[in-house]
């Protein structure tokens, strides 16, 4: 008995200076943040005023929702094109190429740029509506819109190369007898990568869905520019109580919020897959 | 009956690189054939355009009466093992073996009926819940095995399946697979570089170098009557000496006349001799040559022997004899009758 203890102390301090390491940058930082949610501007005991002020305000919670929808619509969005861009790059040399060259063009072109991008091209009067207009046809109204369309097109031409970097790095290292073998045995291309290449490059899906989701929830550059000026998500929000209301603790409650959903959001997520993929694992 | 396979000048080049070169095979129904050739001579992008996952550059492919070369591999019906198994990582052995079964919308009963026979054909019944990672190298072929054979598939297409295992299981499984194709009677195209296990498995053995057949044959006629020196050198052992050719006879180095089985090729590269049926004889005077280096096998002894110039060749096989040892002056007794080879001379290149 004491001997297993001696071994737990031994393995705890083996531990430590990586642990210790991960709390001191990673976990200590998060509790400040936590701590200072439960405060309030100019007084300093422990209150839940600003959350209830959070949770109060309307148009808070309007930016928190939009938030997520700002997080979501821009990772499905790429899914649904990084996805099949990924299988293509796998069928064969012609398409490797062809693709593998195309998607990595957004990937030099920083998000500011991107953002300005969309907007000289899908903005009312910008390029596309001008190159339109003669054929009868008026753009839809992109930028700065109800649902942050010009936003998720910007977040969306950022994370697409990111996220066919990964997946297709994921289904890359699938070896090509196994897909051969799934042909052989009567899978077409889309039984293939619904059966065998989606399950079996699941992780680097899971990764690049984190990234992407992970990115644009966050992001401040694109909503600012593209989205509408309500609701204005979280992100928008914490930098103007920040830096322009000077309300910290305010600034703290929106930060600690925005990070449980993005907690709620990968737990539904794992959940999803895992019961996707339990239907062909040997526990079936 | 099993339906036959013709291939009619098949041709595949990638890039500037003719791979196959007019390949012309008829696989009668039922057959076993094994395709014999070096590293890198075409055999598995053969085998792959006969699947359907290459395409050809030229030719046609016809399964009975029936064109096949523009098909989707789905729509084959072959079953195809691989060297690296291929199985499916993420799924059961038994999830592994009923994948065909549920692309071709059988009901769930009969499948798992199905893939339970299967598994029990290739003794695996009790391993069906396991993930492919927790079997060992011969327990994923067989499940390779069973997945290919279990769709009850018009052709059975291996390509080098037993080439990742050790030497003791690839017989036991070489053996196993011999008697299933057998049983089941599937037309069988089987790639290896292996000469002994093309002459154990093959009803047919079908030479290739290079991306052209070379010639056909059942195992014993390709081994003791070689058309070709490429064909002799490949299916085992042998000492190929240049013999004055004189009528219906050659005269061997040494001196010794003998018939001739085939007086009549032409563009001959020389005679034919197996070391098992070059015998030799200790002698003190009178010699042909010498023994060179001795090497015991258990079950035969390999000796290299210098004479005319060149090192032959010989085995003598039972445990009667002593060995002679390195040095020893011998005769060589060639067989009565013996082979002329001819040069194989590859296909001019065409120009892409
Ligand atoms: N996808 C490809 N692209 C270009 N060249 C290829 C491709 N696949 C095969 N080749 C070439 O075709 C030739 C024949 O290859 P193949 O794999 O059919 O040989 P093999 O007879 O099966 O050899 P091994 O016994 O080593 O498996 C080789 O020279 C190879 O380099
Ligand atoms: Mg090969």
């Amino acid at each position: 008995m004491s001997g297993s203890k001696v071994k737990t102390a031994t393995l705890l301090l083996c531990l430590l200076p990586g642990v210790g390491y991960l709390l001191a940058l990673f976990g200590l930082p998060l509790v400040r943040v936590l701590s200072g949610s439960f405060t309030e501007r100019g007084s300093e005991g422990p209150t839940l005023a600003t959350w209830a002020e959070l949770f109060g305000n309307p148009v808070y919670m309007d930016g928190l929702w939009f938030s997520l929808w700002l997080g979501i619509a821009p990772t499905i969005v790429s899914l649904c094109i990084s996805l099949p861009l990924s299988a293509l790059m796998q069928a064969n040399e012609t398409s490797r190429k062809l693709f593998g060259t195309l998607y990595k063009i957004p990937l030099v072109v920083p998000g500011i740029v991107a953002g300005f991008l969309v907007l000289v091209i899908l903005d009312r009067g910008g390029m596309a509506g001008r190159l339109l207009a003669p054929l009868g046809v008026t753009m839809p109204r992109l930028v700065r819109d109800d649902w942050g369309a010009g936003a998720i097109i910007a977040l969306s031409w950022k994370t697409v190369p990111f996220m066919t970097l990964i997946i297709a790095g994921s289904m890359a290292a699938i070896s090509k007898d196994v897909l051969s073998a799934a042909r052989t045995l009567g899978a077409n291309h889309l039984t293939v990568l619904r059966r065998i290449q989606l399950p079996l490059a699941q992780p680097g899906v899971t990764a690049a869905v984190l990234l992407s989701f992970i990115g644009s929830l966050g992001s401040y550059v694109i909503p600012s520019l593209l989205g509408p000026s309500y609701p204005l998500p979280l992100s928008v929000h914490m930098f103007s109580e920040g830096f322009q209301q000077g309300n910290w603790p305010m600034v703290y409650a929106m930060g600690t919020l925005l990070s449980a959903m993005a907690i709620a959001v990968l737990l539904a997520y794992y959940a999803i897959i895992g019961s996707l993929s339990r239907n062909d694992t040997a526990r079936g | 009956m099993k339906p036959s396979l013709s291939i009619r000048q098949l041709t595949k080049q990638f890039d500037s690189n003719l791979v196959l070169k007019g390949i012309d095979l008829e696989v009668a129904a039922g057959r076993f054939v094994v395709l014999l050739g070096p590293s890198g001579c075409g055999k598995s992008t053969l085998l792959r355009t006969i699947a359907g996952i290459s395409d050809p550059s030229s030719g046609g492919i016809w399964l009975k009466d029936r064109r096949i070369d523009a098909m989707p591999p789905e729509q084959r019906n072959f079953g195809l093992v691989f060297q690296t198994y291929a199985l499916f990582p993420h799924m059961s052995v038994e999830k592994n073996v009923a994948f065909g079964l549920e692309m071709r919308r059988v009901n769930k009963r009969d499948i798992a009926h199905r893939v339970a026979a299967a598994l029990e054909l290739v003794g695996l019944a009790d391993y069906a819940k396991r993930l492919p990672k927790q079997l060992s190298g011969g327990q994923q072929q067989r499940v390779a095995l069973a997945r290919a054979i279990v769709i009850e598939p018009d052709v059975l297409l291996f390509d080098e399946p037993l080439s990742n295992l050790d030497a003791k299981l690839r017989d036991t499984l070489r053996d196993d697979l011999r008697a299933l194709q057998q049983k089941l009677g599937v037309t069988s195209i089987y790639v290896t570089h292996d000469q002994s296990e093309a002459m154990a498995l093959g009803d047919e053995i079908v030479v290739m170098k290079n991306g052209e057949i070379v010639e056909r044959g059942t195992p014993i006629d390709l081994y003791r009557r070689p058309a070709y020196r490429f064909t002799a050198e490949f299916l085992g052992m042998t000492n190929v000496i240049e013999a004055k050719l004189r009528d219906r006879a050659c005269q061997l180095p040494w001196g010794d006349v003998r018939e001739l089985e085939n007086p009549s090729e032409r563009d001959v590269e020389g005679v034919a001799i197996r070391p098992e049926d070059l015998a030799i004889e200790a002698v003190e005077t009178d010699h042909h040559g010498v023994v060179e280096q001795a090497m015991f096998m258990g079950a035969a002894t390999h000796y290299w022997i210098r004479a005319a110039g060149k090192t032959l060749r010989a085995i003598t096989s039972g445990g009667r004899t002593a060995i002679l040892p390195v040095g020893q002056k011998v005769r060589l007794v060639p067989p009565p009758m013996l082979h002329l080879l001819r040069a194989h001379h590859p296909l001019q290149e065409v120009a892409a």
